[in-house]
């Protein structure tokens, strides 16, 4: 089963990405986090063969998306987090940098769009877990 | 007989009175003109001999008062003052009358055989023969006296072998040798060196007749001497042998070489010389051109010499060429300042001439110029004097503060820039280094003296390096320094000329538009980042509105798009009044 894990400090923005999600069908209940550290801490405590999928927003106060990923990629949990940075900056450089983490499978300009998680569906890797 | 009337004045020492008379008769016989004299003792002939002169002696034997014939004989030849003595014996007596000959005597004669004939021919057989032998021996003595006291050195030398038989007082004087270290040394042992060809020197000398030859000795003392010898053949002391006469030419020969010598180098200097050698007279004409005139106008000597000087020398220089050698009647030596000359490709060239009056040295008989071709010099004189006037207006014109640094004087010279810069006085302006190395700021100082220590070692090349130096206000500027490494042939620095630009506003410039860029990355990142934010809700929140009709918060929806847009509207405002700001900042710099 995969759970799908939304990163976001804007309320609104995490509102809308679980409506999102909801009704497109790729997660019933998103587990929502407004500080990444958090996320850090609930994936340390997680099964190591559950499978995430998680949206990170990269610019929040005290973590941020990127020093997130920095700590994930050392976590033994790693192998089964797949990433889709999503970020309301349209600057060219955070979408390289992104390219950079093993983690992150997709670079999403905010807002979501339904198309957006339609392509999420796609991932063929995803599809297998979604299934199960 | 011709003799005859030769008067004769004859001795005749006889004690018997009748072979006395016989004698006399005999000679008066034979002889017109003659004078008797009689002595009838030794005494009495000893007396005679002493007081008077004889052409001839008869001497009889047997003397009452010398019994001795020898010592008689003797005593007798030796008084005879050269006369012939001739001796009257009896026949008993002919053993001492042969021994007697070689006591000096000239004839003995017998008693018994005696005649007029024989006597009178004994007489002037006598007389004659003693002539001729005062005749030889004067002869001789002449010969050896021209020998000994010859002023040129002279020695006698055996043909066969070479060994010296004689040398004169000259010849000891000229060697050091002395006349017995002579005597039996070869020849050969004087020879100096290996130039001359012994052998065939050696064969003249075996040789008859008369030779010369110039040849080298060597003295006692090491020296050697220069001879010409003229070697004739002598029979000496009944050898053959060869008298020399040397005549000391090494003084000559010395003369000669140092004639060669001065010749050599007068041709050296004048010939081959790359100066102008020209002998004319005050109206131009020259008489002497040197060879080298080739070299410097182009023109051959040969050539040169048919024309007048002057026809070669530019028209505004030839006044003051000819004022020059009106002087020359005043003065012995005058120099014409630089003057054109026309060459070969009529073209000019710049000479400098020393003219010296040589009219009162007949071997001369002119005026000698000695021309310099100074062409290059004056050049490369002008090329330096506009280099200079342009450094001159440079460093007028330029507003950067010039430095001259006497590396090896610690002597730092600055131009107006220093004052007009810095505003330091005249008075506070030192010029020691440590001067200059005081104002630069303590932050920079290290790192200034590091590649100026660089420089030094690398020993050329330029230096450029920014730094902040001190004002007399005590604000530090900007400067960007340019200096050059000026060095020496070995490559050690000499001195240090640089500018120093000041580049505070420049500085300043850069720093304003670097904190510009700061500003704007502020801006373009709080676009893409603040901006973005709610903009990108707003936009996600209507999607959520149009693509899903069913949703039941509607007034939520439209709540959050409310919130969103009036924080879209503050972060605008707030870059609005940071751009602001920072065009306001950037207006006061």
């Amino acid at each position: 089963m995969l759970k799908v894990i939304i990163i976001d400090d804007d309320d609104i923005m995490v509102f809308l990405q679980r409506k999102l999600f909801q009704r497109c069908g790729l997660a019933k209940d998103p587990i929502t986090f407004k500080v990444a550290s958090a996320a850090i801490e609930f994936l340390k405590n997680e099964e190591i063969n559950q499978h995430f999928l998680v949206l990170l927003d990269i610019n929040m106060p005290e973590m941020n998306g990127w020093q997130f990923l920095d700590i994930l990629k050392k976590m033994k949990i790693s192998k089964n987090v797949y990433v889709i940075m999503a970020t309301s900056s349209v600057d060219s450089y955070d979408k390289e940098k992104a390219g950079t983490f093993s983690n992150v499978i997709d670079f999403m300009e905010k807002p979501i769009s339904i198309e957006n998680c339609n392509r999420i569906k796609e991932y063929l890797f995803l599809k297998k877990i979604f299934t199960n | 007989m011709p003799y005859k009337s030769v008067p004769l004045d004859i001795l005749v020492i006889e004690d018997q009175p009748g072979d006395f008379i016989l004698i006399e008769d005999y000679l008066n016989e034979e002889q017109d003109i003659i004078k008797i004299s009689r002595a009838v003792s030794y005494m009495e002939a000893e007396n005679l001999l002493k007081s008077s002169t004889f052409d001839a002696i008869l001497l009889d034997l047997s003397l009452p008062d010398e019994g001795n014939r020898e010592t008689l004989t003797k005593n007798i030849v030796i008084l005879s003052k050269n006369a012939p003595v001739i001796v009257l014996t009896v026949f008993a007596d002919t053993g001492f009358g042969v021994k007697s000959l070689s006591l000096g005597i000239s004839d003995y004669l017998l008693k018994d055989e005696l005649n007029a004939v024989q006597l009178s021919k004994s007489i002037h057989y006598g007389i004659e023969r003693k002539r001729i032998e005062s005749q030889l021996r004067e002869s001789e003595n002449k010969y050896k006296n021209l020998f000994d006291s010859s002023p040129l050195p002279m020695w006698v030398l055996e043909r066969c072998s070479s060994r010296i038989l004689s040398v004169n007082d000259a010849t000891v004087d000229l060697y050091g040798y002395s006349r017995e270290e002579f005597l039996g040394m070869s020849i050969k042992e004087l020879w100096a060196g290996t130039d001359e060809p012994e052998t065939e020197i050696m064969d003249l000398i075996k040789r008859d007749g008369f030779f010369k030859l110039n040849i080298s000795h060597r003295k006692k003392n090491g020296e050697i001497v220069h001879l010409k010898i003229q070697s004739n053949p002598i029979i000496f002391d009944g050898k053959e042998a060869r008298v020399a006469l040397a005549n000391n030419i090494t003084a000559s020969l010395e003369a000669k070489q140092a004639l060669k010598n001065s010749e050599q180098r007068f041709k050296a200097l004048v010939q081959d010389g790359s100066d102008l050698l020209m002998i004319l007279n005050f109206d131009g004409k020259l008489t002497y051109v040197s060879p080298s005139s080739k070299l410097v106008m182009g023109i051959t000597s040969e050539l040169l010499i048919k024309y007048n000087l002057f026809e070669f020398i530019h028209e505004d220089d030839l006044d003051q060429v000819k004022e020059s050698i009106t002087l020359l009647h005043s003065k012995k030596r005058v120099q014409i300042p630089s003057y054109r000359i026309k060459t070969s490709k009529n073209k000019w060239k710049w000479l400098e001439t020393i003219l010296t009056n040589l009219y009162d040295d007949s071997s001369v008989n002119g005026i000698v110029a000695n021309s310099r071709d100074i062409t290059e010099f004056v050049q490369q004189e002008k090329e330096l004097l506009e280099s200079l006037k342009r450094y001159n207006i440079v460093e007028k014109a330029t507003s950067d503060t010039i430095t001259d640094y006497d590396v090896q004087n610690d002597v730092m010279h600055y131009n107006e820039g220093m004052e007009l810069m810095f505003g330091y006085t005249r008075d506070q302006i030192s010029t020691k280094g440590s001067w200059w190395d005081d104002k630069v700021h303590p932050e920079d100082a290290e790192r200034v003296k590091n590649k100026v220590d660089l420089v030094y070692k690398k020993g050329h090349g330029n230096l450029q390096v920014n730094y902040r130096f001190r004002c007399a206000d005590g604000n530090y500027k900007y400067i960007l320094d340019r200096t050059y490494l000026v060095t020496n042939e070995k490559g050690e620095p000499i001195r240090m000329i640089g500018s120093m630009q000041d580049i505070t506003e420049i500085h300043n410039y850069i720093e304003t538009i670097e904190r510009h860029n700061d500003r704007l990355k502020d801006i373009a990142w709080t676009q893409s980042h603040v901006v973005r934010a709610p903009l990108s809700r707003i936009m996600g929140l209507i999607d959520s509105l149009e693509n899903f009709e069913d949703m039941d918060d509607q007034a939520q929806l439209l709540s959050h798009i409310l919130t969103s847009a009036r924080e879209l509207d503050g972060i605008i405002r707030t870059i609005n009044s940071k751009t602001v700001e920072s065009i306001s900042q950037s207006r006061k710099c």
